[in-house]
């Protein structure tokens, strides 16, 4: 088993490596690349924006219940806002986005090679790793970014509306910490993390589609094991990122 | 133009060709027959370096093509298409961007051009111009073989390999199909290799015939000696059309 797991990673980090290298010399169509980034921003438009909203709210009502004795609720808007920004959002978006893009992507792909498509692209005259790889990869890289975003703005409304309703706050008290609290730190913190996890998202379920063996089973086997390997992968990269930007953090302060 | 020399392909522990050696002759229809698992789509797939071979030696016009990178395999397919088991149409994509596919990496020409070029392969297999901006979803599956060939033509191959094309489809369009190979063979003078089960169809416009069992070739010859063959496989093969 140890030996299948050094196997898949090792597979999968060969794997990356050949879709950057196939894009090095060779043009990669626009059209391809925007037509994928629109597709999956819109696939994950509401499901992004409702957990968003969520998110918000349940941030909110934690930190109602760890503040409101300090009498600091004047801090709930930017304390939820900045924890959603560096830690929560980034995870909702990723998470989000294995369940929804990873298994849909890997499907594709994995239909693509049982039905013979990718054998036939190569046939053309074609390299498929930059025709349909490097779109999906990088569709997957950029639209992350522009989801985090909608995620993030859904948040503040969520966290908004939970905090007018429960812990008493109006909109003013909620938004006007905001600034102080979410600085520059958090914000390229939590790009950083959104970065990171796309990447492993889409590195896991390109490989895992494009590797497919053995008809429709293996076809749902290719889902079921990016479903496992991405959610995986992104605690794990969670954790990495969050010791490693810890260690620059005191570096930067001197600690 | 093609030269099979005592060739091996494993996968892991199984050897799925047993050191096979024939030659296919420019101009010629060749259909391999046997039965299902013998390696004969692993035979096609050696051709064009889908797949490699374990051992042996596989030239396409005086290249050995089983030690060639991807990127200098690049002529070797534009010279020999393949028309897989599966259509194998790209789905997001319409029935002209299909057959369009292989002209626009091959050949820097103009949308007239490309135009021309793709109405002229969907009339050889005896499509209209009605289906190119449908998606491959919205033709039948015997039509979506067509365009498969279609797309295969359009590169302008010397030697068209097929992989099962009548597989799944009912007795008319097998007929259809199996004529349309012998018509492209004439009109465009393309040699073919077919791999199949339908017996009738190679006795009736193969050249030659090889019989695979096991991964090696039990029977070679013109239709007229296979007919007199006394192998039990070959003639069980044979007593479907007797």
């Amino acid at each position: 088993m140890v030996l299948r797991l050094v196997e898949d990673i090792g597979g999968c980090v060969q794997f990356v490596g050949q879709v950057f290298s196939s894009v090095r010399h060779q043009k990669v169509s626009l059209h391809s690349l925007v037509d994928q980034i629109w597709n999956v921003t819109v696939q994950s438009m509401s499901t992004t924006s409702i957990a968003g909203f969520f998110v918000g709210a349940i941030m909110t009502v934690q930190f109602t219940m760890q503040i409101q004795e300090f009498g600091a609720l004047a801090y709930l808007g930017g304390l939820a806002t900045s924890g959603t920004i560096r830690e929560v959002g980034p995870l909702l978006i990723a998470f989000m986005l294995s369940g929804k893009i990873g298994a849909y992507t890997s499907a594709e792909l994995g239909t693509m090679r049982v039905t013979e498509q990718i054998d036939a692209i190569r046939c053309l005259g074609a390299d498929p790793i930059k025709e349909i790889i490097f779109p999906r990869f990088a569709g997957i890289v950029i639209s992350s970014f522009f989801l985090l975003g909608l995620g993030l703005v859904m948040s503040v409304w969520g966290g908004l509306f939970m905090g007018m309703f429960f812990s008493g706050i109006n909109m003013d008290e909620y938004l006007r910490y905001i600034p102080r609290i979410v600085n520059w730190g958090s914000i390229s913190g939590g790009l950083f993390k959104c970065f990171v996890f796309s990447v492993v998202l889409a590195s896991i379920c390109t490989y895992k589609g494009y590797t497919t063996r053995g008809g429709a089973k293996g076809v749902g086997r290719s889902v079921v094991q990016t479903a496992v390997a991405s959610m995986v992968g992104i605690v794990v990269a969670d954790w990495l990122t969050s010791f490693l930007m810890d260690v620059a953090t005191q570096i930067y302060l001197g600690v | 133009m093609i030269q099979f020399k005592n060739v091996y392909k494993s996968f892991g522990d199984k050897e799925v060709l047993k050191g096979i050696s024939f030659e296919v002759k420019k101009g010629e229809i060749l259909f391999i027959l046997g039965t299902s698992g013998t390696g004969k789509s692993v035979l096609l797939k050696n051709i064009v370096g889908l797949l490699k071979p374990s051992r042996g030696e596989i030239w396409v016009d005086q290249q050995e093509v089983s030690r060639l990178t991807e990127r200098e395999l690049f002529p070797i397919r534009k010279k020999c298409g393949m028309v897989f088991q599966h259509p194998a149409l790209f789905d997001s994509l319409t029935i002209f961007e299909n057959v369009a596919f292989g002209i626009r990496r091959h050949f820097q020409w103009g949308l007239e051009e490309i135009r021309k070029k793709v109405q002229e392969c969907l009339k050889a297999v005896h499509l209209g111009e009605d289906i190119e901006l449908k998606k491959p979803a919205q033709l039948s599956y015997g039509m979506q073989k067509r365009v498969s060939l279609a797309r295969t033509l359009a590169v302008g191959p010397e030697v068209l390999l097929y992989d099962e094309p009548t597989t799944g489809l009912d007795p008319v369009t097998t007929n259809a199909i199996n004529l349309l190979i012998k018509e492209l063979s004439e009109e465009f003078h393309v040699t073919s290799v077919v791999v199949s089960h339908d017996i009738q169809c190679a006795l009736d416009i193969a050249h030659r015939i090889i019989f695979l069992d096991q991964g090696q070739i039990i029977e070679e010859g013109s239709p007229e000696s296979i007919m007199k063959s006394s192998h039990p496989l070959v003639r069980s093969f044979l007593e479907e059309v007797v």
